[in-house]
Order: C-alpha cells, then structure tokens, then sequence
C-alpha cells in the first residue's frame, strides 16, 4: 500500500495552469524524487500533497486516506521556501515546532540535544536564529523535518545551502531513514543526488507528468539518446543533436527525441575535418534525461 | 484543540518577553500613579494642614457653625478681627491662607483669598466653602438646612424603568467613556499585535511549516487568543492600578468617594467585546495574508482603524445630542458600534433595541471576517513576495 497516492490532481493559479493531471504513488521505505525544471509544479503539487492547496480536480490519499490532524503529525516537512522566526533562540524555536506535532517538551528537548550535537548546533542553541548562518538555519530546519520522526518527509531542496560536508551529512540522515523504513520524497535540481539515492522518481514539466518510474529502467529506455566520442574538429551544431559538452577531452552529445547514434555517425563521418577516435553510445544520466525530456518535450512515460 | 493552546501560549509569551510590553504595561500605571500623587498633592498642599484664617467684615460667620457630617481632616477656621492681624498670622506661618468676606457680601457674593507663596489646596477651599454654606443655612428651618448642606440628589430614570443614572458627579459621567476608550484602544493593539504577527511569518516563510502541522482556523485562533491575552493582562495591570489609585485617592479628594461602579457598562463591554475583537482581528489577519510586508499591512490597516475610531470625531455631539441620527447609525454599524456605545453611555440612556441590533450585526459581521479571512490567508499566506490584491482575495472568499 503507497505511502502517498496522488491522483489526476490538477491546480490552476487565475489562468495559470500550473499542475495538470499528475499521478504518482510513494512506497514506504523508498526514497521518491519529484524532479522538473523551475516553475515546473512540484511545489504546487507537493502543498497539494500536504493539504496547504486544495486541488481542483484529482485525490490525495496519504497514509491510505485524506490527510487528518493525527497524519499532519507524522509528517515532516522541510520546504523550498526556509524559514524560521528569526527573533526566537534557536532551542525554544525548535521545541515550539516540534510540539505543534504532537511531541511533548521534554521529549522534545531530549531528542533535540542529539540532533543539535550532530549538525554541530549545539553551542548555539541560546543564539537567535537570525545570528545563525544561512547553513545553520539550513540545518535547524533539517531538524525541525526529523525531530518528531515522522513516518513521511517530504523534503525539497534538502542540499540548497549546505557545504560538502553538510551535505553529505544530510545525505547520509536521508539514507538512515529510508533504512529506518521511512517514505521519503526529494525534490532537488541536483541528479547526481537523485541517481544516489532515489528509486524512482516522477518528471513534472509545464504541470504534466512526463516521465515516471524506476530510475534504473528510465535510465536503460533512454540508453541509446546519448553518445560519447572521442577525436579531433567541431563536434558541435550537428543535426539531431540536442546538447553537446566537453569534459576532459571527451565529447557528450545529448541525442534529440528521434534521433539515433547511426544518424549522428553518419553526419560526422560526412564532415570534412573530422577524425573520430572514439565513438561509443552512452548510458545517459539523469542530468541528460532531464534536458532530453525538458527540452525535447518527449513525454514518453515508463511504467513504474 | 490543544495545538491552538500552544500557539497562544506562544504568542503569548513572544509578546510578553518584550521590552515594548514591560514598558506600556508599567508606563500607564506608572502615569496613573503620577497624576493621582499630583491631583492629592493638590488637593491637600498648599497648607501642610495649618488652619484657614477669615476677617468677617459681613458678620456672617459670629456663631462658627461647621458643617455637621465635617470629618477629621476637615480644616480649622481661624477668624480674625481685621485684615491686619490675618496678615500678620499668614506671615508669621500661623495659617496658611486668609479669606476676607466683605460687607457686601450677601450682594456681590464675592470674597477674596490671599496667601503667601502657594494657595490652599482644592481640599482646604472646598472646606472653607461648606464652612460657609453651613454658617449661611443656620439660621433655616433644620430639614430646609439639611438639603441646602447635601445638594440636589439627581437620579436619572429612564422612561422604561431600564436604566438608572445617579447624577451629580461628572467622573460618573465620564468613566464609561474613559474606560470604553482604554477597552477599544487594547483591542486595536492587540489587533495590530495579530497583524504584525502574521506578517512576521509570512515574511520569515514559517508559514509553509506550520500549515503542514495546523489548521488555518487553529493558526488564527491561537495567535487572537494569545494575543488579546496580552491585552488583557496589560489591561488587568491597568485596572488594578486604576482601583488602588482610586481607593487612595478616595481618601484624599471627595470627588472621587463618589465613584460608582457601572456594572451594566461593564456587562454591556463583557459582551461587546468578543465579537468586536473577532471582527478587528478577522480583518487584520486577512491584511497580513494579503499584503507582502509589515509596512504594506501598516497602510492598509492605518485606512481599516479608522473604521474604527470614527466615533471619536464625534465626541462633542455624543455629550450633546447623544441620540442623533448619526450616533444612532454609528451604534448600529459593526466597526463603530462598540465606540459609539462607550461615549454615549454616559450621556444617556441607550435603548434596547439598539443594543440588542446592534450587538446581533456585530457578532454577524464578526463570524463572516473570521470565515473570510481563513479563506484569504490560507492563499495569501504563500503567496512569498507578491500581494494579493482586493479583487483576488474577493474570488478566494468567493471560493472561485
């Protein structure tokens, strides 16, 4: 039974449509990731998820039902837009928050000591929140998210901010809940984030669902709209070729939808100046699907 | 239920940590107490007690009647045979003041008083006046003399038996409206309070956490409760202060032994004051989920108070004509009515039905703000850096 279900939701804002018609279920145990470009819907569906929106059309259903006072309280919840009240302390501030779900103050306090010790907080916990730097409200807001050890967190944009050294903090608290059984939704710009840690993932662009599944699957359907070459002259403005980079000498070039690598040999082998060394297709990341699909406007949807 | 506890103690305590806080609540006391240590300074100075010298050139004051209900602090009339020997006992400290009734006193009804540095307190002179009424009565019939020495006992009823007013006494007359003015002036601060509140965290973004904890309804409700907590306490301190004053006041100035505590006033706020708090407090939770920042919502709000304090331009004509017309409009209009009842209380007596109407519209009024502006700030409120304008709040009311 999904953790999350949602349904054909839709959501206009005036004559903006901003989501149309999305659909996707979350597991327990899973780590989800809601991807799209900016503006693409996944906040409005994420407060739609979380009952802050109404949707016009379509369901929700979390905890295998509409969302309840009790199921608010086993939600954690760190949102794009951070915030916290920035003339409190920062320890009356977490343990305020905390107690809006459902934790009592002493368990509160208990529980926030480890958490501060571990994001290295602690001696700052009688310092107002706008004395913090932006990583450490960052990471006070991460806190808040897990304190009350929700059953379902829902986190966006968890890395935004962070150091590498707090971000790979952050990464390894994500994993220890997907192994403590907990269902988690991410929803970052960051793919290579994605690739490590999701199982699947929903693609949200102009509203609409265009891609979504397992992100092993996604990645062996869209193998072949890729190809690595190696060799010497101008790799770029070929035909069916939606993307090209350089990286340590070796050329990445993002196919369009349609396109295949024989199409593109066939081109290079017809310019002049061209001498090919290496030549091979490639298994695309995320980052590459995700402009393929943005950009290409294939809306080709795998099975999850 | 519980997390909207939580949210007003909160709130509660935020408000109360403040300096601002400390600083409203003991600085009104602290004024009080200042006025009230100069109005009886004044009225017992100016003679540190020493008796009160006359020169009776009209030979009205022979027998030396003082009046018969004089109590303890009552000053000492000493007479002299001439202007001369009054002035000589002024200087040398004897008395603190001398009164001379001339001759003609009985046709120009005209005395005059010399002091030395300070005159008499108002205490000293109001003594000197019933020393005179009695001295003046005596030779009248004893039930005739009695009613000269007390006055005129007005009792105003009105036609329907419903309310009483015992008359005579000004402060009476005022206190409603002094206290009805402290009363609205709390509920518009802790308005403003609610204002600032949910401003604050739209712009601090906390909104977008607390809504996936609470209810809309249990946002708004635990930040008016906790914040008209703190009216109230500020007002309690207040009230407390006022009555201690009065108590020691009383002992000090006559005029305030007559204070009466007007219950059907203060029930009459008891009930009033609910709706007419959920009515502001309603409208400026719907401006700090509509507007982008505090100075937005300070403009809007600024425009939305006067609605409120309206009446006020019209005090004069509540002691004059308190029945006209436009008070009995203001009475009956939600925004105005609470204010427009505290300055007409005094004046006269309000009629039933108007209380009874009036009061319904407000409750009426205050239900839909309640309803609209948890309609308004669940929208508004994540609206980060943009405003939402009249006519789009107006289609979320609308629930299109």
């Amino acid at each position: 039974m999904p953790t999350v279900s949602v349904s054909h939701v839709s959501k206009a804002f005036g004559k903006v449509r901003a989501v149309n018609d999305v659909s996707f279920d979350v597991y327990p145990g899973e780590i989800f990731g809601l991807l799209g470009p900016n503006g693409a819907g996944k906040t409005t569906t994420i407060r739609m998820m979380l009952d802050i929106f109404r949707p016009e059309s379509g369901q929700v259903s979390i905890f295998d039902g509409p969302l309840d006072e009790d199921k608010k309280n086993r939600i954690g919840y760190l949102p794009e837009e951070r915030g916290l009240y920035k003339d409190l302390k920062l320890e009356p501030a977490l343990v305020f928050l905390a107690t809006l779900k459902g934790l009592d103050e002493t368990t509160a306090r208990r529980r926030l000591e480890d958490w501060l010790h571990r994001f290295d907080l602690y001696d700052h916990r009688q310092k107002k929140i706008q004395e913090l730097s932006r990583g450490m409200q960052q990471k006070a807001q991460i806190i808040v998210t897990l304190l009350h050890e929700p059953d379902l967190i829902v986190v966006d944009e968890p890395f935004s901010g962070l150091d590498p050294v707090n971000t790979r903090l952050v990464k390894n608290i994500i994993e220890e809940q997907r192994e403590a059984g907990k269902t988690i939704v991410m929803s970052t710009h960051q793919m290579y984030q994605v690739e490590a840690l999701c199982n699947r993932i929903v693609l949200i662009n102009e509203g609409r669902t265009v891609l979504y599944g397992q992100v092993e699957q996604i990645k062996r359907d869209f193998a072949g709209n890729a190809v690595v070459l190696e060799g010497q002259g101008d790799f770029t403005n070929i035909p069916g070729v939606l993307e090209t980079r350089q990286h340590n000498g070796e050329w990445h070039l993002t196919l369009e939808p349609g396109s295949g690598p024989q199409d593109v040999f066939r081109t290079l082998a017809g310019r002049e100046g061209i001498k090919i060394e290496r030549f091979e297709i490639a298994e695309p990341s995320l980052d590459d699907i995700f402009i393929s699909v943005v950009q290409g406007g294939d809306t080709e949807a795998a099975d999850a | 239920m519980h997390k909207l506890w939580l949210v007003a103690k909160h709130e509660y305590l935020k408000m109360v940590r403040r300096r601002s806080f400390w600083l409203g609540t003991l600085g009104v006391p602290l004024l009080i107490v200042v006025v009230m240590a100069v109005s009886i300074a004044v009225a017992v100075g100016g003679g540190d007690g020493k008796p009160l010298g006359y020169v009776d050139q009209a030979g009205l004051l022979a027998d030396e009647i003082y009046p018969p209900d004089k109590g303890d602090d009552f000053s000492t009339m000493l007479a002299f045979p001439d202007e001369a020997a009054a002035r000589a006992a002024l200087e040398n400290g004897d008395i603190q003041a001398f009164y001379i009734v001339p001759q003609d006193y009985m046709q120009s009804l005209q005395m005059t008083l010399y002091y030395w540095d300070d005159p008499p307190g108002e205490g000293p002179r109001d003594d000197f006046d019933d020393f005179m009424r009695a001295n003046l009565a005596s030779n009248l019939p004893g039930d005739v003399r009695q009613r000269v020495l007390e006055g005129i006992d007005l009792t105003m009823r009105s036609a329907d038996g419903r309310r009483e007013a015992v008359g005579g006494n000004l402060i009476n007359f005022f206190m409603p409206f002094v206290a009805g003015m402290f009363f609205v002036f709390s509920v518009m601060a802790s308005a403003g309070y609610l204002l600032q509140a949910v401003t604050d965290e739209k712009e601090n973004r906390t909104v977008e956490i607390i809504f996936t904890s609470l209810t809309p309804e249990q946002i708004i409700g635990g930040k008016a409760v906790g914040l008209i907590s703190v009216a109230l306490s500020q007002l309690l301190v207040w009230v407390l202060t006022v009555v201690l004053g009065l108590i020691i006041g009383a002992r000090f100035v006559e005029l305030l032994r007559a204070i009466e505590v007007p219950w059907d006033f203060v029930l009459v706020v008891a009930v009033y004051f609910l709706p007419a708090y959920a009515l502001i407090a309603g409208m400026m939770t719907a401006i700090g989920g509509m507007v982008t920042d505090m100075q937005q919502g300070r403009q809007i709000s600024g425009v939305l108070n006067m609605l409120f304090v309206l009446p006020f331009f019209f005090t004069a004509m509540a002691f004059a004509d308190p029945n006209s017309p436009i008070l009995v409009a203001l009475t009956l209009f939600p925004t105005t009515a609470f204010v427009t009842i505290t300055l007409r209380w005094g004046a006269t007596v309000i009629p039933a039905w108007q209380l009874i109407l009036s009061w319904l519209l407000l409750v009426a009024s205050a239900v839909l703000s309640v309803w609209a502006s948890a309609r308004v700030f669940r929208v508004g409120m994540l609206r980060y850096g943009q405003r939402l304008d009249f006519r789009a709040a107006f289609k979320v009311i609308r629930g299109r």
